[in-house]
């Protein structure tokens, strides 16, 4: 079905080829998943795979791409997109229309297809995803679950023979996450078609069985089956792309003494809408503290409330002391670092440097001893011989190492991060994690909402579960786990 | 140690679903209620005539079971109304004089002005906010469409729509990432005025950017622009109470420009 022979691809202006010398034979019914660290070549190679990486992107192209016999290179865009569909990492952000029947009738309304197989067609790729109560929704008002399951049918129902996924679980929670897998799953049962999947996590794949392709560097080093390499690395001792973290240690120990954060009853609304409800707890220093729960649940509304950026609208949050109320938030930037979600979003100076000193110098602390923590800083993210360089040229990982130093520089005792392993491949997550490790060691204290169990398992000292905008879980980890056990969420435990 | 500040939460400016005649009109016939209606109102001179409007568009609202109470700006611009009206009263003296305290004077003019003023601040708004709370955006822009908007242009529209809300939301978190690293908004100079609006907006163009190009390989990816035209699933249908809101149109608009060209 596909047929890839030394394939090679430089975006313009890169010195590195983003595709290099790719050779790859795919069978029809085939379940394939791609797999390597961020910037390997897997986006490119189903960008590729669709003929849009040489209609849309400048770059020099060499080697042979067929897909159902058709030469993908040579062929218009919309002959290819009739063979294959892409479902891309962010449903968001690919949504041409603004309501769901809309959504999934839009490439069929393209291709001018008469009214009465749209509706059926419609009808047909809602059901296959499990979405057929969801057709007079508007997108803004779906999760982020639905919202995939709604772009799988936006491409299912042009009737592709290739369906391509690129991280299409990466912003979802676990719950949504094995939602989706389970789409997958029944797509490829009732539909019979050639699946490719690019993804980090590779616990959610393992019961397909899957042909894995590894990449590294634009090239493919592993072509066999995801079993085999998991058993290779393990062997090797190292880490299979996607797999387990492979930095050893505990959790992070508990110190005791005057908390760093005190909630009392908090309760917090948004758009009109109770989000937190009744929260009360207090963390000490030396606490690595893991906030876990479906997208929607309270997390990074808590998150928020730590720092005094959403102020309660019942009950008090207290941060060494201060009461979030009575303090500004520029006072309360000092004793608090918070790293957001999307990189992008907290990118504002013009190099590296400005970018790691950008908070000391607006608090006019940016000393000589700043300046040597944020070398040093910066040394250890490998990022100091790039000082001079603007931060949206780093790549993801660097730019989340950069966001990470940014608020470490003026040294706060509490650091909360919101989803920041999102779209990081585990090597450069597992460097965040040593880096925030470090900081609990000499006492700071670490909030981070996070969707990996494995993770939380390995490093957190303590669980905070939220359901609906209640703490529903506060313990220990090991004992968090237990009660999460109890209560049915599996897609949240660790596995063993 | 618990406090309670709870405050009524607002809700943004945006369609509010329903099954109300309002919420059953064609898109364009509302549309052009709402372009005529405010020429008209400033067509008319008589300011009971303009109040008595304000009051049928009120009456519109509840009962297509709109809570324009809790529309975010709603009361800011029923203030503004207030304050205009207060403002004629205060000011124009004419006609005969209704309260004459020394240095407050109020005029039968004067009342006439305000209510005129007012209420035709009122019409706009209140015609501007049927519109937008009573339509869905996707049946305006399928509307136009269907009436002959080339589609990569309806499209412009559905994308811009659906944008609004996304970068509302990416500016907030913008925002409160730069409070996050102790960015202080009190600007003293020009310099300073820039260096905040670059740090603000460039994280928004590039996510922008990025935004663009993830929409554009999923239209190529769907067709979009294969063809000339296209076919529609959804069709915004011209029914008989659209004819009806059409001709009740033709009659307002009839009555006010005989009854202004009649003096």
């Amino acid at each position: 079905m596909i047929e890839l022979r030394s394939l090679s691809f430089c975006y313009e202006g890169s010195h590195q080829p983003a595709l290099s010398d790719i050779h790859l034979t795919i069978g029809p019914d085939e379940f394939v998943v791609v797999a390597g660290p961020s910037g390997c070549g897997k986006s490119t190679l189903a960008l590729a795979l669709c003929g849009i990486l040489f209609r849309q992107f400048e770059g020099q192209a060499s080697g042979l791409v067929t897909v159902d016999g058709m030469d993908v290179r040579s062929r218009p865009i919309y002959d290819v997109a009739d063979v294959v569909g892409l479902v891309q990492q962010n449903p968001e952000n690919q949504f041409c229309t603004l309501t769901v029947q809309d959504e999934v009738a839009f490439g069929l309304e393209n291709r001018c297809l008469p009214r009465a197989e749209i509706e059926e067609r419609v009808a047909w790729a809602l059901q296959i995803v499990g979405g057929e109560h969801l057709r007079e929704r508007m997108l803004a008002t779906l999760s982020g679950g639905e919202k995939q399951k709604v772009a799988i049918a936006a491409m299912m129902a042009a009737g592709p023979r290739v369906l391509i996924f690129d991280e299409p679980t990466s912003n979802l929670d676990p719950t949504a996450t094995a939602e989706v897998f389970g789409v997958i799953a029944d797509i490829r049962k009732k539909a019979k078609i050639l699946v490719i999947v690019i993804e980090h996590k590779l616990r959610f794949l393992e019961p397909f069985a899957p042909r894995l392709v590894a990449m590294e560097s634009g090239r493919i080093v592993y072509d066999g089956t995801l079993a085999a390499w998991q058993g290779r690395s393990q062997d090797a001792g190292t880490r299979a792309p996607g797999g387990r973290l492979a930095i050893p240690g505990s959790g992070a120990r508990r110190v005791q003494g005057a908390p760093v954060v005190r909630v009392r009853d908090l309760a917090v609304e948004r758009g009109g809408r109770t989000v937190l409800q009744g929260v009360s707890l207090e963390i000490g220093g030396g606490e690595l503290v893991a906030v876990m729960g479906d997208n929607g649940s309270g997390k990074t509304t808590f998150l928020l409330s730590l720092l005094g950026l959403l102020k309660p609208d019942e009950g008090c949050v207290e941060i060494c002391g201060l009461d979030t109320c009575q303090t500004p938030v520029s006072r309360m930037a000092r004793l608090v670092g918070y790293v957001f979600q999307n990189p992008d979003h907290q990118l504002f100076a013009d190099s590296v440097w400005k970018e790691a000193t950008f908070a000391a110098r607006n608090m006019q602390i940016l000393d000589q001893a700043t300046e040597v923590r944020v070398s040093r800083l910066l040394e250890r993210c490998e990022l100091l011989e790039r000082r001079e360089e603007h931060p949206y040229r780093l790549s993801y990982g660097q730019k989340r190492r950069l966001n990470l130093v940014s608020v470490l520089a003026h040294g706060p005792r509490l650091i909360l991060l919101d989803e920041v392993l999102i779209g990081q491949d585990p090597a450069s997550a597992a460097f965040v994690l040593q880096v925030l490790r470090g900081r609990v060691g000499q006492g700071d204290t670490v909030v981070m909402a996070n969707h990996d169990p494995e993770v939380t398992s390995r490093y957190a000292s303590r669980l905070l579960f939220f359901e609906k905008g209640h703490l529903l879980v506060d313990a220990p980890a090991v004992d968090g786990f237990e009660q999460l056990r109890a209560m049915g969420k599996d897609a949240y435990l660790p596995r063993g | 140690m618990r406090r309670s500040r709870r405050a009524r939460g607002t809700a943004r400016i945006a369609y509010q679903p329903g099954r109300s005649i309002l919420h059953r009109l064609h898109p364009l016939v509302k549309g052009a209620w709402l372009l005529v209606g405010t020429v008209l109102v400033f067509v008319v001179r008589s300011p009971w005539a303009v109040d008595g409007a304000v009051a049928v568009l009120l009456a519109a609202s509840v009962l297509a079971g709109l809570r324009l109470g809790r529309v975010r700006g709603v009361r800011l611009l029923a203030s503004t109304a207030l304050l205009l009206g207060v403002l004629q009263v205060a000011f124009v003296h004419e006609g005969s004089a209704l309260v004459d305290w020394g240095p407050l004077a109020i005029f039968s003019g004067g009342i006439e002005a305000g209510c005129y003023v007012a209420g035709r601040f009122l019409c706009v708004v209140l015609l501007s906010y049927l519109f937008v709370l009573t339509t869905e955006p996707s049946d305006l822009a399928y509307g136009l469409m269907q009436a002959g908007l080339p589609y990569r242009y309806g499209f412009a529209l559905v994308t811009a729509l659906r944008l609004v809300p996304v970068f509302e939301e990416e500016g907030q978190t913008v925002y409160c990432a730069q409070l996050a690293r102790g960015v202080q908004y009190d600007v003293r100079s020009p310099r300073q005025l820039w260096n905040l609006a670059r740090q603000f907006f460039l994280p928004l163009m590039v996510s922008a950017l990025g935004k663009v190009d993830t929409l554009a390989v999923s239209m190529e990816g769907r067709c979009f622009g294969a063809h000339d035209g296209r076919t529609f699933l959804r069709e915004v249908q011209v029914t008989r109470m659209d004819q009806i809101a059409l001709g009740l149109l033709g009659l307002v608009a009839v009555a006010a420009l005989v009854a202004r060209i009649g003096g």
